[in-house]
């Protein structure tokens, strides 16, 4: 298990490492000086002099590189091209709008999803299973940013049952709940139908094996073979879906966050690159692509929990 | 005697695309009180079925069209399915073929058999896990306290088999069912689980219900046969009528076909002709009267006769009763029912002269991990030996065994004499020339004169290819043109005695033996001198394995071919090899001519094979397993002797020493440093 | 008697239509590629004529979809918004299909060390959230098609070449393979014709899969307005005017999401069918 967990934590690191390689050349990929093209035409000579020393552009790319992981090791993504404000400072202070709504997306749509395709699988071709299939179908054919643009109409300006924008005020957890309603449920609703289909097909493949008739065949009770032995396995696909899924889940809570003017990373990325403010859309997308691969990483932890034929495959 | 379970006039369909398929038809038989009995029939014949029935766990387009399953007087057809549900595991249960899949692999066996007593409210926690403890010592499991709390991928294919059994056991049943209990198994764990049933049969006074397609589990076992072809029971008795007294054509054919009942050696082996019906179809008289040898215009239009001598032992067939009924049938043992194909062959050329393939200290080694993670463990040396130091050769038109159980490396012997696998030394000379490791630029045309068939007749065809393309592909492969390719195909097929129609259709669309005889002809498109031939009848049925076999027989004597069949069936292998080499953990222990071989081994280890294999005749059944214990692990080669750890006849020296192959009188050789003795 | 290898294929047609599913998803995907296509023939209007007068419409029996700000046909955009999406999809995923495809194979059959690189550059790839790495380049480059294509690209090619790579190397010791080697087929016809023909029917069904998803990182760009650039029409760029204009009339967002719908819808229905009849392993139970 801890040589598991070793080799599973190396690759992770060689991946967020390769990933900032990509985030660092994309800027030297594109032919021109490269404090002008991350600056942008408008940004004022003065900037582009202080950016090109801040980034030590006068260096070798190389060199260049292992500054930037040196600083991004110890936290320092660089400045704010305009307000000179710390990127990292600014990154920590939107976390946690982002990081509210991905679990709170994720969460509700598990919390369906999951025992839906349960039940479906548990009882094949009955309407419960042909609900649950229409179901997921509607929610998986509108993508994710159509639902915020039509939650906003309904709920927002139609009805006018929920606050369109913002995060809610600060301290007022009740406000801000009200504000997080609509995002989560735009962010979540896709992953209901997706995680029940992949729930139910995978129980549906499970109990079909010859384990499970043997769990019968010694008399275990319906319910403790569904529960105990079959959703045992069948859950384990599902998380590494769900690791996997919350890259989807990030670009939805991109999309979510602007839709909602949500002040999370994603808005923050979006606003930036509207700037033309190149050091915080790298950080933040660095940032943002780290927490991908922690949530994959932790996924692929759990399921060498779970399942010991992953944990001794080393 | 007391009737445990009594199965009347059961029939059962399977509803298909293809229509109804009739899966049973009208079975009727009993089961006595503390017999072991065992259900016998070829692939198809529904012989599971009848066990699915018996627990009430039929799949789900299966429905049961009449008859009742009695269990002391329950009809388990129409039992609500919280009592059967109270039957199964309790009263009833069962041991899976395959304990590699019948095992849910995310849980240990503690919690596995905790669960399994989930009815004994009274048990304490720490009792129940004393129960599974003291059950899995009982099968014989060696350090059960420790074991107990592993998962089933933690134990090998043989263990994991004996704690499928302690499962079943657990609750004490009075009903233990066992579909192919053996047949996942190599022949020496074979004898070891079957010893254990008999053990534990006399110990817990169950009764057995065994399914098995393999007469000589069945003869070594059960007390009581019944016989099933394609959904019917045709006969059914005591083991010692059945085997030595068969009184239906097709019982009589199956145990004739047998090539472990065949005593006198023979390159021909008989078949049985045909196929097996098809059950969608409406069927009029006696099932089997398309393929019997004995067959009368009356066996296609009318229904056989119940021909019974006693309860629970009958025959049904027209030869025995009725206005039909033949008093010479059934004939002395010694008279051959069925016929063996064609007359004799030729006397064979005999081998002489050079070899055609020879093989000298041939070595391959498999990386067991990355350089850079051996590098931080501390292993010097990250390989094993799969294959140490094989000498072996061929002569033309001669007939070469290699024998050995899974993880023997006899196929990776096989595939590295074809350059698809590197050896690490040695060397391979094919008609004089150094092949070993040659470049495929250059091994390529002597590929035309070596040719493989492989273990698994129908995933050693490419699936979406039609048997035309995949029986020419060779000639285009080898740039061979100027020939008409369906002119060629049908040569091909002719000569494998394939139907042409069969030319159109893809891999899945064949049974094992057509797949096979495919195969055969890819092998021999080229014309080559030698063919290695994987398992040539693994996953066939008894009756189609000596159609195969025969067939390489008569091409062997048409074209002078060579063959290197790589095999774990003894058998078999006694009838169509001229020498044998037996492997044991990529080592040859023994070497020579077959006869000599299997009349007195020298290894122990060649001893234990010979004897391993139950004999289908339930006089000779055997009072003792010769050896114990699993083939190990490559990876814990034993110091000395590879096989000191289960030899019976263990000496210091053996477990210090690896012995090296020593000559013995008449071209025999042996790896053992006592060889037995023989008088 | 077995059946024929014509008459499986019947069977397997009669299959894919007695599946009402299947048959509205192809309907659907047909209908997406005749408007998209015949799209200047079918368009009532030019789907940049301003009529100012007549902005913001209701949808009526003159603007069947009613019109934008500037008066524009959505009806009539939208179908050129069809093109739009049809070329990204078409594009986007032949593209990365055969380039997936190859990489798969090579990660596959080739040395182990190609192997492992190759994997972390699939890794690395995914490990963005698409629309992030979208937002990075655009933040560089400036919004284009091109650009938005080639992300596309890019992010799809690693899901191709995983599946590619995990069936090239099961196959790779099947006996199969292992017969080809041993009659002495060489690698490129290993790979032509006994690999490629058992990946492509998984890559097919991945692709007819990811056609929606493309077509919504498309619209989701443009929406955002990084991706296609107005006046051009495109389902997002609609949706993303239609967004300025929410609060005065909601027809522009409700017109300019439902093709996405239906397209998805189709994908989704036409890729699960095929794959219910042609891999029944896949998926489905009992």
């Amino acid at each position: 298990m801890t040589a598991y967990l070793f080799k599973r934590l190396g690759l992770s690191m060689a991946v967020v490492l390769a990933v900032v390689v990509v985030l660092f050349s994309l800027l030297h990929m594109i032919p021109g000086d490269p404090a002008t093209i991350a600056l942008g035409p408008r940004a004022t000579p003065e900037a582009i002099a202080r950016y090109a020393a801040k980034m030590h552009l006068d260096q070798p790319v190389w060199k260049q590189l292992v500054i930037y992981v040196g600083n991004a090791v110890t936290g320092d993504l660089g400045v704010d091209v305009f307000s000179e404000r710390p990127v990292t400072t600014m990154i920590l202070e939107r976390l946690g709008f982002s990081m509210s709504l991905v679990f709170a997306g994720m969460g509700w749509a598990a919390v369906l999803g999951i025992p839906l395709g349960c039940l479906a699988a548990v009882k094949p071709n009955t309407w419960l299973d042909w609900i649950t299939g229409v179901i997921s179908v509607a929610t998986i054919a509108v993508p994710s940013f159509l639902v915020s643009i039509w939650a906003l109409l309904i709920f927002a300006v139609g009805l006018r049952w929920l606050p369109a924008i913002g995060a809610g005020e600060p301290g007022d957890l009740g406000d801000q709940f009200l504000h997080l309603i609509m995002p989560a449920f735009a962010v979540g609703l896709g992953w209901v139908g997706y995680l029940a289909r992949m729930v139910r097909a995978s129980m549906l493949e499970v109990m079909g094996e010859p384990y499970i008739r043997s769990a019968r065949a010694f008399g275990l009770k319906p319910n403790k073979v569904i529960f105990g032995y079959a959703l045992r396995v069948a859950i384990l696909p599902t998380i590494t879906l769900i690791g996997m899924g919350f890259g989807g889940l990030i670009s939805a809570t991109v999309f979510a966050e602007i839709i909602f003017a949500r002040p999370g990373i994603g808005k923050l990325i979006f606003d930036s690159v509207m700037a033309r403010n190149f050091p915080v859309v790298q950080g933040a997308v660095l940032v943002a692509t780290a927490l991908y691969i922690l949530v994959v990483l932790i996924s692929d932890i759990l399921i060498a929990m779970l399942d010991p034929r992953v944990r001794d495959s080393l | 005697m007391d009737t445990l379970l009594d199965i009347r006039n059961l029939s059962l369909d399977f509803r298909t695309t293809r229509g109804r398929v009739k899966a049973l038809r009208d079975i009727s038989f009993p089961v006595r009180k503390g017999r072991i009995i065992g259900i016998v029939g070829e692939s198809g014949s529904g012989k599971s079925t009848i066990l699915w029935s018996i627990m009430g766990l039929l799949a789900g387009n299966a429905e049961v069209t009449g008859g009742e399953i009695l269990f002391e007087d329950r009809n388990m057809l129409t039992l609500s399915e919280s009592s059967r549900r109270a039957a199964r595991g309790e009263e009833i249960s069962v041991v899976f073929q395959d304990p590699m899949t019948s095992q849910i692999p995310v849980l240990t066996y503690a919690r596995q058999m905790f669960d399994i007593l989930y009815r004994r409210p009274n048990l304490s926690r720490a009792q129940k896990r004393e129960a599974a403890i003291d059950m899995m010592r009982r099968v014989g499991i060696p350090d059960p306290e420790a074991r107990v709390d592993q998962y089933p991928h933690q134990f090998s294919g043989g263990m994991r088999q004996r704690a499928g059994i302690a499962m079943a056991l657990l609750t004490g049943p009075k009903l233990l069912l066992a579909d192919e209990p053996t047949t996942a198994l190599d022949v020496t764990m074979e004898a070891q689980i079957i010893h254990l049933l008999q053990g534990l049969q006399s110990e817990f006074g169950a009764t057995i219900v065994v399914v098995s397609h393999n007469l000589g589990l069945i003869a070594e076992l059960c007390d009581d046969v019944v016989v099933m072809y394609a959904g019917e029971v045709i006969e059914a008795g005591e083991v010692h009528d059945i085997f030595h007294h068969a009184r239906h054509p097709y019982t009589r054919a199956l145990l004739e076909c047998d090539p472990a009942r065949v005593e006198k050696v023979t390159r021909r082996l008989p078949v049985i002709p045909g196929d097996i019906p098809d059950l969608t179809r409406p069927r009029k008289g006696c099932i089997y009267s398309p393929r019997c040898q004995r067959a009368m215009p009356t066996c296609h239009d009318v229904d056989p006769p119940t021909a019974a001598t006693a309860p629970g032992q009958f025959a049904r067939c027209h030869l025995l009763e009725g206005p039909h009924a033949d008093p010479t049938w059934p004939p002395p043992a010694s008279v051959l029912t069925v016929g063996r194909g064609t007359e004799d062959l030729p006397p064979r050329p005999d081998p002489a002269g050079t070899p055609l393939l020879d093989v000298r200290d041939l070595n391959v080694r498999f990386r067991t991990m990355g350089p850079i993670r051996a590098r931080l463990r501390g292993i010097d040396d990250p390989f094993v030996d799969a294959v140490l130091d094989v000498s072996l050769s061929v002569r033309p038109g001669e007939t070469v065994g290699l024998v050995g159980e899974s993880g023997s490396g006899k196929t990776t012997l096989g595939r590295t004499i074809l350059n698809l696998l590197r050896s690490e030394a040695g060397t391979a000379t094919f008609e004089g020339q150094d092949i070993r490791n040659m470049p495929e630029s250059r091994f390529k045309p002597l590929r035309r004169d070596m040719a493989m068939m492989f273990q698994d007749p129908v995933g050693s065809l490419s699936p979406r290819k039609s048997v035309r393309a995949l029986i020419t592909e060779p000639l285009l492969i080898h740039g061979i043109t100027g020939r008409d390719l369906d002119v060629e195909a049908e040569r091909l097929a002719d000569m494998v005695r394939l139907p042409k129609p069969f030319l159109t259709r893809y891999p899945h669309e064949l049974s094992g033996g057509q797949a096979r005889r495919v195969g055969v002809a890819r092998a021999l498109a080229l014309n080559p001198k030698l063919i290695i031939a994987d398992e040539p009848t693994a996953g066939l049925d008894v009756s189609v394995q000596g159609e195969i076999l025969n067939l390489m027989a008569e091409l062997q004597a048409e074209h002078g071919l060579s063959y290197l069949i790589i095999t774990h069936n003894l058998p078999v292998i006694r009838h169509i090899a001229d020498r044998l080499a037996i492997m044991y953990l990529g080592r040859i222990v023994e070497q020579g001519p077959t006869g000599a071989i299997f009349a007195n081994p020298l290894h122990p280890y060649t001893q234990a094979l010979v004897e391993g294999v139950p004999k289908p005749d339930p006089d000779r059944r055997r009072k003792h397993v010769s050896i114990s214990g699993e083939v190990p692990s490559l990876l814990r080669r034993p110091p000395g002797c590879d096989f000191a750890t289960r030899c019976p006849y263990v000496q210091d020296r053996c477990r210090v020493e690896k012995p090296p192959h020593f000559d013995a009188p008449a071209g025999r050789q042996h790896a053992c440093l006592f060889p037995l003795t023989h008088n | 008697m077995r059946e024929s290898a014509a008459r499986e294929r019947r069977e397997k047609l009669k299959l894919f239509l007695t599946n009402w599913q299947g048959v509205f998803g192809l309907i659907l995907v047909l209908l997406f590629f005749a408007s998209a296509i015949f799209a200047p023939w079918i368009a009532p209007y030019d789907p940049n004529a301003i009529d100012i007068p007549a902005r913001l419409s209701k949808p009526s029996a003159i603007h069947l979809a009613g019109t934008d700000q500037l008066g524009r046909d959505t009806f009539s955009r939208i179908l050129y918004g069809g093109r739009v999406a049809l070329k990204i999809a078409a594009i986007g995923v032949s593209v990365s299909l055969v380039v997936g495809l190859l990489l798969g194979m090579i990660a596959g059959f080739g040395p182990r060390w190609l192997d492992n690189l190759l994997l972390l550059v699939f890794d690395t790839v995914r490990a963005f959230p698409t629309v992030i790495l979208a937002l990075a380049t655009v933040a560089l480059t400036g919004p284009s098609l091109a650009v938005v294509l080639a992300i596309v690209i890019v992010t799809s090619i690693p899901s191709y070449a995983r599946i590619a790579r995990t069936a090239a190397l099961s196959l790779r010791n099947t006996d199969f393979i292992m017969a080809e080697r041993s009659l002495g087929a060489g690698l490129g016809r290993i790979l032509w014709h006994h690999v490629t023909p058992n990946v492509m029917g998984p890559l097919l069904i991945l692709g007819a899969m990811d056609v929606p998803v493309i077509v919504t990182v498309e619209a989701g760009l443009s929406f955002l307005g990084l991706g296609v650039l107005p006046p051009t029409a495109s389902w997002g760029t609609i949706l993303n005017e239609g967004y300025l204009v929410i609060r005065d009339t909601p027809w522009m967002v409700i017109a300019g999401g439902i093709p996405l719908i239906l397209t998805t819808l189709g994908f989704t229905f036409l890729g699960e069918a095929l794959r219910d009849v042609f891999d029944p392993r896949m998926g489905r139970g009992r």
